[in-house]
């Protein structure tokens, strides 16, 4: 099968990346889009067929003119949910697409079976004065690196070593990011409310070591999700996929063959 | 010529220790090292020297930064409104309010309203887009930030001319379901406005809509690339040619008695470049939307490797630069009465003439005695030899309409 091919939906055309065989697991990635060749796309594909899209603005995906709110990327990922064969998907989202998946599981039951939210964004849980979600775009590279990732010099971007093509990706990816989730910065206040509609079997993944938004958050948010379940990946930060794609892989078999 | 009279209202009394410490001398810069009674002596000894240029008849200029050492002017209408009642005879220009960190347009165009009012019709109106560490003291989202820009400067544009009882704008970025400022603007249609920019696309649009463009610190090269832009776009669209009247330009300026003193104290505003300009790199290159991804190669690696595209800002290729380099490159103008004249004139003839002259006559730790006694030697020693505006014709006959 092609590295990448496209897929169009409502006439919006997605970069995908497709592995393995069987049932449909939908992943959203989060600031960056999934690498091709990262290892737990391997092993989450012994599961069934991964399906990963890059959304309108990221990866080598065209972003259509107005396009430009987390509301249009709930109601694309709503329309791909519609589209993928068989009867049921399993959505697995992480970090800011972790949000999106929050927010499709909310508002669509019928085609879902399993939910998979790993370190993912989008609510508010501490007071107005206490940000919940490190500000990527305004604390400098450094504190961001440190806060990513259990082992930033194994996993963090080297930018001096990276194709030009691949920092273009980067950069394309934070601009997007940055158009999407900007205000309110990488939440939605309702969303907290709106939770409890999720009543498919759901996990919640994280990094024990993630500094963008701490384990304490995961917690709460598992707690909103009825009869959802909260795990920790150890030495792992923001990205437990990439850092510990083993830990992370035993972590969601189980669940996606139970 | 007009001649302009700005001055950002800098605060230069951060310990240099502190700043070189510091990520950033803009937006994240504690403001506890901004001491208020100093403050209020720099506010009362700037605004004395625009009412020195009221009583010589140099027009003034209002500004506004956020959150920095480079200005103490965070909000350009409140300055304005202290121009329009204290000074009497001369032009105030904003340059401008930051449009695109404002959430609501509307009101910034009552608050220019009520200048225009107030100063009797001695507004002038100019937009600049911001960026950088004012998206992040501004809360305002960097990505989309030019289509704001101009989104704004309509909505602003329709406020001041309306006069029928309020309108509906749905816009893109902009909704303001009842919009019928009072008081409407003292001139008609409305002040002229002016736009501060360098990348020629935006020159062309100010072109078709006829604004002034101004360019601050961008020499004269980049002036001519924009002003020949301009020129450009409005012969595409079949618009007259623009006179000297809708071009100005703007650099750090400082006239003495001889060409020593005049570089020597001229000298000082390059603080302005040299240590102002310092931001933090999550606020300048790695700003999502301030440069296009396409140039992510070069922005983002330590070293950029040869042959990479380069889209370097303006002000960071003036980071150091000293008085002799300042002159060449045309930022800086310094010397004695018939020098100025003279750099003045080279920059006009090689960007093909300005009716606007915005000199930046203080700066850094050049001081209110120094920087009243350039304003004076700049009104009667340089300017009555400026040449004359010549103005581009429709315009003239909207003028002679009215």
């Amino acid at each position: 099968m092609a590295e990448s091919e496209r897929l169009l939906v409502n006439g919006i055309e997605l970069d995908v990346v497709r592995r393995g065989t069987g049932r449909a697991i939908l992943l959203l990635h989060g600031f960056q889009t999934i690498d091709p060749n990262a290892p737990f796309l391997d092993l989450l594909s012994r599961h069934g067929e991964v399906i990963a899209p890059s959304s309108p603005g990221f990866g080598n995906s065209p972003r259509p003119t107005d396009f430009d709110t987390v509301y249009d990327l709930v109601h694309l990922y709503l329309e791909v949910l519609e589209m993928l064969p068989g009867d049921n998907v399993t959505l697995v989202g992480f970090s800011f697409g972790g949000w999106l998946a929050a927010e499709v599981a909310v508002a669509c039951r019928h085609r879902l079976d399993k939910l998979v939210l790993v370190d993912p964004l989008g609510i508010k849980i501490s007071d107005r004065e206490t940000p919940d979600i490190l500000d990527i775009f305004n604390r400098s590279p450094d504190v961001v690196r440190r806060s990513s990732w259990h082992d930033p010099d194994r996993f963090a971007p080297n930018f001096d070593e990276m194709s030009d093509e691949a920092l273009v990706v980067y950069a394309r990816n934070r601009e997007a990011l940055c158009l999407y989730a900007w205000h309110p910065y990488m939440y939605n206040p309702q969303l907290p409310r709106w939770l409890a509609r999720i009543t498919v079997p759901a996990l919640v993944l994280w990094g024990a070591s993630d500094r963008v938004v701490t384990p304490d958050y995961g917690r709460a948010y598992s707690r909103l999700i009825p009869g959802s379940r909260f795990e920790l990946i150890d030495d792992a930060g923001h990205h437990p996929e990439v850092e510990q794609p083993e830990a992370f892989a035993e972590r969601v078999a189980p669940f996606l063959n139970q | 010529m007009q001649v302009w009279y700005h001055c950002e209202n800098v605060y230069p009394f951060v310990p240099q220790d502190i700043l070189d410490r510091a990520e950033s001398v803009r937006a994240s810069l504690p403001n506890k090292y901004c001491d208020p009674k100093i403050s209020a002596d720099l506010f009362e000894e700037c605004l004395d020297e625009h009412l020195l240029c009221d009583d010589l008849g140099v027009n003034v200029v209002s500004i506004e930064h956020h959150s920095g050492i480079n200005s103490l002017y965070g909000a350009s209408p409140m300055i304005l409104g202290i121009l329009a009642r204290q000074t009497k005879k001369v032009r105030i220009l904003s340059l401008g309010t930051l449009i695109t960190i404002r959430p609501d347009p509307v009101r910034v165009a009552e608050e220019y309203a009520t200048a225009d009012v107030i100063s009797r019709g001695r507004l002038e109106i100019g937009f600049v887009k911001s960026g950088d560490s004012e998206m992040v003291s501004g809360n305002a989202n960097p990505v989309g930030y030019v289509e704001r820009f101009w989104e704004a400067i309509d909505l602003i544009q329709k406020t001041l001319t309306s006069h029928e009882g309020p309108f509906s704008w749905e816009g893109k970025y902009y909704t303001h379901r009842h919009v019928n400022v009072w008081p409407p603007v003292y001139q008609r249609p409305h002040p002229p406005m002016w736009a501060a920019t360098g990348d020629p696309e935006t020159s062309a649009e100010l072109g078709r809509r006829g604004m002034i463009n101004a360019l601050v610190l961008r020499g004269p090269e980049a002036s001519k690339r924009a002003f020949d832009a301009y020129r450009a776009a409005r012969r595409e669209a079949g618009l007259s040619a623009p006179g000297t009247d809708r071009f100005a330009y703007a650099a750090l300026c400082y006239v003495g008695d001889t060409d020593e003193e005049g570089l020597q104290v001229g000298s000082k505003l390059l603080w302005f470049l040299n240590t102002s300009l310092k931001q933090s790199l999550q606020m300048s290159k790695f700003l999502p939307g301030r440069t296009p991804p396409e140039f992510a190669a070069q922005n983002y690696r330590s070293q950029p490797r040869p042959g990479s595209e380069t889209n370097i800002r303006p002000g960071q290729s003036l980071i150091g630069i000293n008085a002799e380099q300042a002159i060449a490159r045309g930022i800086l103008c310094a010397g004695n009465p018939d020098t100025v004249y003279r750099q003045i004139m080279d920059i006009y003839d090689k960007v093909g003439g300005f009716a606007h002259f915005i000199f930046i006559g203080r700066s850094g730790f050049l001081d209110h005695q120094e920087a009243e006694k350039g304003i004076r030697l700049m009104a009667k020693e340089v300017l009555p030899r400026l040449p004359a505006a010549t103005p581009t014709p429709e315009i003239r006959a909207a003028q002679a309409a009215e």
